[in-house]
């Protein structure tokens, strides 16, 4: 009796979800089985990552503080997946809506309800003008997005790491601007406004997509161009809008950041947001509130990894981790299409 | 051409090369394949006919390992065997060419034919492998140009590389889907000579088209799929093309002139609803593909447009539709120009269009049923209500065209490449025909149908034009040209040869035209 590997053509939600949790199962234990090879005892240290988040107030509160931006930095991936484009440049962007919200925090002298609501108008401002360049070199000359949005981010991080600790730099930290008068309230312990907003964010995004001929347009323009044009739909026009929609949502998230929970601009504000947003995108099979669920995970992940930190382990191995769930999870992707067979012969 | 059966196609006790035996495939909803008995024997050509979704690309996707069965055996020579790939069934002599090609556009020739394959050697340069290809190319008397791009060349030279590749690798049964469906009759001439070649050494061949009278000419054998079960197998030289159209559908199918209109038909109009000035237009390439074309339609009017596949009509029909701009002249609709608008004010005015590569420009393959079928109406009411989209009016639309299609859909949110090649056209078809209040621009619009569903094709583009609408009919069939049309216009290198009113017509003379003869007293008044 012979087994043999077949690959279908299409692959069900069911058996691509299960290959999902089978790849970050997978993941998990080899990082365990490395965390034991280096002499931590992963039974424990997994039990002190689980009492320290999820069992804990202090720590849900830090989940939630992480799940913000990482949510809304896979929310600007995946709508840019809804028309076909990939932005790798959520980072840039997010550097840039943060660069923005302190510009206006610490220079314009307004009232904190006007200047937050200045921060968020500059916020998605500055995210949709950082992603400008690429989104219409992309429209008018096909130059793709992959490369020019990647590139930016190296430029914007090192315009908010020069204003940081250079022009702007604070006598105190040198490392970092001085406190940004405007903060969002706190909803609950640490956890500011912008958790609710960045969720009904992304649930209004879904619903506009699926209920509204604008979501029709853009879906079909995604899925084959030629198709949308053919149907009078002016797919350039769409193109440039939901680009700039995705880098404005990147930027607000470097916004929130500033705005509602560092409060002050650093040198590495984003952490690599923009970066985790895309395995957040990814994880979530380009569906809008899939990110929400991919995005909590992940926050759950950086999250371990701070927690992991404490113990001993360095940055360098937490980033190994979420690297190897990234790469499973492409592997369970494709795997998602191989069915095994028996040979009745 | 029965005598040049070899001797092995009738030699008893030679095992059938291939034997398909009580074969079943099932997709939810839809019985594909059931029970289905074939032997294709070493020297034999053997065609296998059915209506549009009857099981005809499932069976051969069994066949080469892209689906598995859900019963039965695939015995070649003799042995059972199982392919759980493409790559395996090659291994075992299996090949097989698609309709929708697959190569890889921006590669040579020669890259394609030695991409994916173990004897390419592996140290090689770009000149190793055109000679390769060339010395291929001659053994198996396939003309290819091996250092030109795929890009570049056109669909019957894009079919002799696909069977090239295939042929490469020792194929000893080759499976053709619909292969002359896109070939121009001189190319189709071309690849029936290489299947003989090719089956005078022993080797099969499977043929799978719509097109009754070349089955018959090419084909030794044809077996009959009807809704998935085989319903005979006989000699060709048994059959007529009538008995098979009956064994396909069931019931008689005459293909009739249909010029004729219906008592309460609304006459053609004075006014000509489309007017087509000095037009001119582009092709892919940047050259000019149309050149100074003047003619007019009537409402109510068949305007044939016949000519050799590649000499502009794919760029005609774009630039009546608005998805080619138009490089200069103008198009007047009902009086009103359209330069510079774009394909959606087109449609807006009344215009439907089939387009050639349906699945390429005119359908998302990827997105549901449902979402295709609503791409024309989605902006109307009752599917748009303001900005929004209603999703249950869009379900209600689709199921209203897929039963005007006469297309049964198990399920409305599959996407559409899961219907056969044939039901696709058939919704794009009732889908355009809707919005067709003006013109109808249907550019090959029975392609990839059967017998059956291109007889009530031509029926709906004659209820068409009863109602009132103009049409623009683009075929290579001249026998559907001149059923259907009033007046007809030879397409020669972008430019009409002349427009001829469709009676007592000289078919001698179309025939001359198409190869570039301008017609003599050319020049057409409105
Ligand atoms: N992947 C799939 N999922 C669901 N249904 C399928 C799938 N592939 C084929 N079918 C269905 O199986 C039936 C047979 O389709 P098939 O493509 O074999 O028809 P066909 O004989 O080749 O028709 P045509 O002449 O139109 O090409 C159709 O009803 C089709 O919708
Ligand atoms: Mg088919």
């Amino acid at each position: 009796m012979a087994y043999r590997i077949q690959r279908l053509p299409s692959s069900t939600p069911l058996i691509a979800f299960a290959a999902r949790v089978i790849a970050v199962v997978l993941a998990l234990l080899v990082t365990a089985l490395i965390l034991a090879i280096s002499g931590h005892d992963p039974i424990d240290l997994a039990g002190q990552v689980l009492s320290s988040s999820l069992l804990d107030s202090f720590g849900l509160q830090d989940l939630g503080v992480i799940f913000i931006p990482l949510m809304l930095t896979g929310l600007s991936v995946a709508v840019a997946q809804q028309i076909g484009a990939w932005n790798i440049g959520a980072e840039g962007q997010f550097y840039a809506g943060a660069f923005a919200a302190t510009a206006i925090g610490l220079f314009i002298p307004a009232p904190d309800w006007l200047s937050l609501i200045l921060m968020v108008i500059g916020g998605f401002a500055a995210g949709a003008i950082w992603i400008l360049v690429p989104t219409l070199a992309k429209a008018y000359a096909d130059v793709s997005e992959l490369i020019s949005t990647l590139l930016l981010n190296f430029v914007a991080a090192l315009m908010v790491y020069y204003v940081a600790t250079g022009p702007w730099h604070d006598r105190m930290t040198n490392s970092s601007t001085p406190k940004v008068g405007a903060e969002i309230p706190e909803f609950w312990g640490a956890i500011h406004w912008g958790f609710p907003i960045a969720i009904v964010f992304a649930i209004v995004l879904a619903l506009v997509l699926s209920n509204t001929k604008w979501g029709y347009e853009v879906r079909l323009s995604g899925s084959n161009p030629s198709a949308a044009e053919y149907a009078g739909i002016p797919v350039r026009r769409h193109l440039i809008m939901v680009m700039l929609l995705s880098g404005a949502i990147a930027g607000f998230a470097g916004m929130l950041e500033v705005a509602g929970t560092v409060h002050r601009l650093q040198g590495g504000i984003s952490n690599n947001y923009g970066y985790i947003g895309i395995m957040v995108a990814v994880l979530a099979r380009g569906s809008l509130v899939g990110v929400i669920f991919a995005g909590a995970f992940m926050a759950f992940i950086q999250n371990s990894g701070i927690i992991l930190q404490t113990q001993g382990l360095t940055t360098s191995a937490v980033l190994a981790m979420t690297g190897l769930i990234l790469f499973l999870t492409a592997i369970g992707e494709e795997l998602s299409y191989y069915r095994i067979t028996r040979d009745k012969v | 051409m029965q005598d040049e059966i070899p001797a092995a196609a009738s030699s008893p006790g030679t095992p059938p090369r291939v034997y398909l035996k009580g074969i079943a495939k099932y997709f939810p909803g839809v019985i594909a394949n059931e029970n289905v008995d074939i032997e294709v024997l070493p020297g034999e050509i053997h065609a296998l006919l059915g209506e549009n979704g009857a099981g005809k690309s499932t069976l051969m996707n069994i066949l080469t390992g892209i689906y598995q069965p859900d019963a039965g055996e695939i015995i070649i020579d003799g042995y059972a065997r199982q392919f759980a790939s493409p790559v395996q069934a090659i291994a075992a002599g299996i090949g097989m060419v698609h309709q929708h090609f697959k190569l890889v556009q921006a590669f040579t020739v020669a890259e394609n034919i030695h991409l994916g394959w173990d004897e390419t050697p592996k140290r090689t340069s770009a000149a190793v492998l055109e000679a390769r290809t060339a010395e291929l190319a001659k053994t198996f008397n396939l003309q290819v140009k091996p250092g030109a791009r795929v890009s570049e060349l056109s669909t019957g030279e894009q079919q002799r590389v696909e069977i090239l590749r295939v042929l490469s690798r020792r194929a000893k049964i080759l499976i053709l889907d619909e292969p002359t469906a896109v070939l121009t009759p001189a190319e189709a001439r071309e690849l029936f000579r290489a299947l003989r070649d090719f089956v005078s050494h022993g080797n099969s061949v499977i043929f799978i088209s719509h097109k009754l009278d070349e089955v018959l000419e090419i084909s030794d054998r044809i077996s009959i799929l009807r809704q998935g079960r085989k319903i005979a197998t006989e000699k060709a030289a048994d059959c007529n093309p009538r008995m098979l159209a009956k064994l396909m559908v069931g019931r008689d199918i005459v293909l009739d002139d249909m010029r004729e209109r219906a008592a309460n038909a609304k006459p053609m109009s004075a006014e000509p609803v489309l007017k087509v000035s000095g037009l001119s237009a582009l092709g892919d390439n940047g050259l000019t593909a149309l050149h100074d074309l003047n003619f007019s339609l009537r409402a109510g009017e068949i305007l044939g447009i016949a000519g050799v596949a590649g000499n502009g009509q794919r760029e005609l029909s774009q630039v009546l539709t608005g998805v080619r701009p138009a490089s200069t002249g103008d198009i007047m609709i009902a009086g009103k120009t359209m330069a510079g608008l774009k394909a959606g004010e087109f449609a807006a005015a009344g215009i439907g269009h089939i387009p050639e590569d349906r699945l390429h420009s005119g359908l998302a393959p990827a997105m549901s049923i449902t979402t295709n079928a609503v791409m024309r109406e989605y902006g109307k009411p009752p599917v748009a209500k303001g900005g929004f989209f209603s999703r249950e009016a869009a379900g209600k639309l689709a199921r209203e065209i897929a039963g005007a299609a006469d297309v049964a859909i198990p399920d409305f949110a599959m996407p559409i490449r899961n219907l056969s090649g044939g039901n696709q056209q058939r919704l794009v078809a009732r889908r355009e025909m809707r919005i067709a209040e003006r013109i109808l621009v249907a550019a090959y619009p029975s392609r990839g149908l059967d017998v059956g569903a291109i007889n009530t094709m031509l029926r709906y583009i004659v209820e068409l034009r009863d109602a009132g609408a103009g049409v623009v009919l683009i075929s290579e069939e001249l026998e559907e040209l001149l059923n259907l049309s009033d007046r007809i216009a030879v397409l020669y290198e972008g430019r009409i040869m002349g427009i001829l009113d469709n009676n007592n017509l000289d078919i001698d003379e179309i025939g001359l035209m198409m190869g570039g003869r301008a017609h003599v007293g050319a020049g057409e008044a409105a």
